[in-house]
């Protein structure tokens, strides 16, 4: 009676070890504040709304100047970002401008050292908005690429990225989350609006072979440094 | 075009001036209007419902935009320092104004060379990613034309007051506005920068008679659409799920204790009889 006793509770230590140490070792799939949440705009406030709905149309005109439509005044073009570095993960990586897909996904350069950044966006450097640097996390036949071991960023790291003019913005880490694709908030992380921050995206999570591609985003946000 | 942009600049209006707009959020019960003044040699004081809405308004300027109250405007034109009273230049009566609606109201000529008000909604419906909007509209008194980008016709048979527009990838294009069917060049050739989530509306303008035919360009930025993902890797290096040999070990250690388990209820049950 004694002996299968002892087995069943070895055998069962051995069902929970496994899951449980690979679990506790592998890096954490979010850190820092939740990448949506940075950068929101506050809400529209009405104050701007002009005439309210019981103003006579009949009456005066009521020009009222458009209410934020300069909101964000025209700033000179910057140079596009060339270079991102990411000291905590070994990240130094060239920078190339990229657009859309035939389907409407980001683009990303086809060699998976290189990083893309999103020329219809802000820049990096930008007064306001989501500058967006994205690359692959591998590619078949290719191995790992730059960003491949972004999942392992926690929020307090460093991200360093160059322009083509040589201008450094610095940013640290705020967030990162690990995102099933179908569910990215694309038009928060792609915002042109809201406080100026970088973004960083690469895929992540489980891999799904007959899709020949990752369940998952691994997103990491940061905000400029002084 | 240049011209334009300097005009703009420096015409005396009441109210905010400006060829770049942005599509704000909509407030309820009203919308926005922007004017174009596309009738050559004539500075004009513009009223709605009687009341002055712009003055000293010049020829190839273009204001706005300015929000208006919903609701259904008269508009008069009227040469500068003239009005309101007596018989204006131009007039429209009863331009609606639905609420959230951005317009354009342009004063040109017919096609017989006429002058008229026409009141056009400009789209503002989202633009997808990597895309621009061209606009094209016919105010000038001149036949049909085809407008050309790069050479090609991309908007062929265009009669004045018509508007013609497309969703195309954006980028710098070299337009020109050409009499319908020929490749007789009217208007341009005009270097456009289509920019990415802006609808541009160009305007033709002017007359062919009086040789002052021209362009008139308006943009209105932030429709742009976020990409719809972001797919990067093909690899297959992160898979981060548990690793095939700790799966098999756990599969023994599942297997392993319902087989020892079921043992010591046996016993358990043998030593309870």
């Amino acid at each position: 009676m004694r002996r299968p006793l002892v087995a069943f509770v070895a055998f069962l230590l051995l069902a929970v070890a496994g899951p449980s140490a690979w679990w506790l070792t592998r890096p954490s799939a979010s850190s820092g504040v939740p990448v949506a949440s940075v950068g929101a705009s506050p809400p529209p406030s009405a104050s701007a709304s002009g005439p309210g709905p019981g103003a006579a149309p009949a009456a005066a005109p009521a020009v009222v100047p458009a209410a934020g439509a300069p909101s964000h005044p025209p700033q000179p073009a910057l140079a596009p970002p060339q270079r991102v570095q990411v000291p905590a993960i070994g990240v130094d990586a060239r920078v190339e401008a990229v657009g859309v897909q035939a389907d409407g996904s980001m683009a990303l350069p086809e060699p998976v050292g290189v990083v893309g950044w999103y020329r219809f966006g802000p820049a990096p450097g930008s007064a306001a908005g989501a500058a967006v640097l994205a690359g692959h996390v591998d590619g078949r036949g290719q191995g790992a690429g730059a960003l491949f071991r972004l999942r392992e960023v926690v929020a307090g790291n460093t991200v360093v990225v160059t322009s083509s003019a040589g201008v450094r913005v610095t940013y640290r880490v705020v967030g990162k989350e690990t995102i099933v694709k179908k569910r990215l908030p694309t038009e928060r992380l792609f915002a042109r609006d809201g406080v100026p921050r970088l973004v960083l995206i690469t895929c992540g999570g489980p891999f799904l072979p007959e899709l020949s591609s990752y369940r998952d985003n691994v997103v990491v946000v940061a905000e400029p440094v002084g | 075009m240049r011209s334009i942009l300097v005009l703009a600049a420096t015409a005396a209006l009441t109210v905010g001036v400006g060829l770049s707009t942005t599509a704000p959020a909509q407030a309820a019960g009203t919308a926005d209007v922007s004017v174009l003044h596309a009738v050559p040699g004539l500075t004009v004081d513009v009223y709605a419902n009687g009341k002055a809405l712009l003055t000293n308004f010049k020829p190839g300027t273009l204001t706005g935009p300015v929000k208006l109250a919903a609701g259904t405007y008269d508009l008069t034109v009227f040469a500068a320092g003239k009005g309101p009273a007596g018989t204006p230049a131009i007039e429209a009566k009863g331009v609606a104004v639905p609420a959230g609606a951005n317009l354009t109201v342009v004063a040109h000529l017919d096609a017989a060379g006429k002058p008229v008000l026409t009141a056009y909604a400009n789209d503002i419906s989202r633009i997808k990613p990597g895309q621009t909007r061209l606009t094209v509209r016919h105010d000038a008194a001149a036949p049909a034309v085809d407008i050309r980008a790069g050479g090609t016709p991309v908007f062929k048979g265009l009669v004045n007051p018509k508007e013609a527009k497309a969703d195309l990838p954006a980028g710098m294009v070299k337009a020109d506005v050409t009499l319908a069917g020929t490749s007789t060049v009217a208007i341009g050739p005009a270097d456009l920068n289509l920019a990415e989530g802006t609808n541009t509306i160009v305007y033709a303008w002017g007359s062919a008679t009086a040789k002052n035919l021209a362009l008139a360009v308006q943009t209105i930025t932030n429709l742009h659409s976020a990409p719809s993902g972001v797919p990067s890797g093909t690899g297959g290096l992160v898979n981060d799920s548990l690793p095939l040999p700790l799966q098999a070990l756990t599969l023994v250690g599942i297997g392993g204790a319902l087989v020892a388990g079921r043992r010591v209820v046996g016993a358990y049950a043998r030593a309870g009889r």
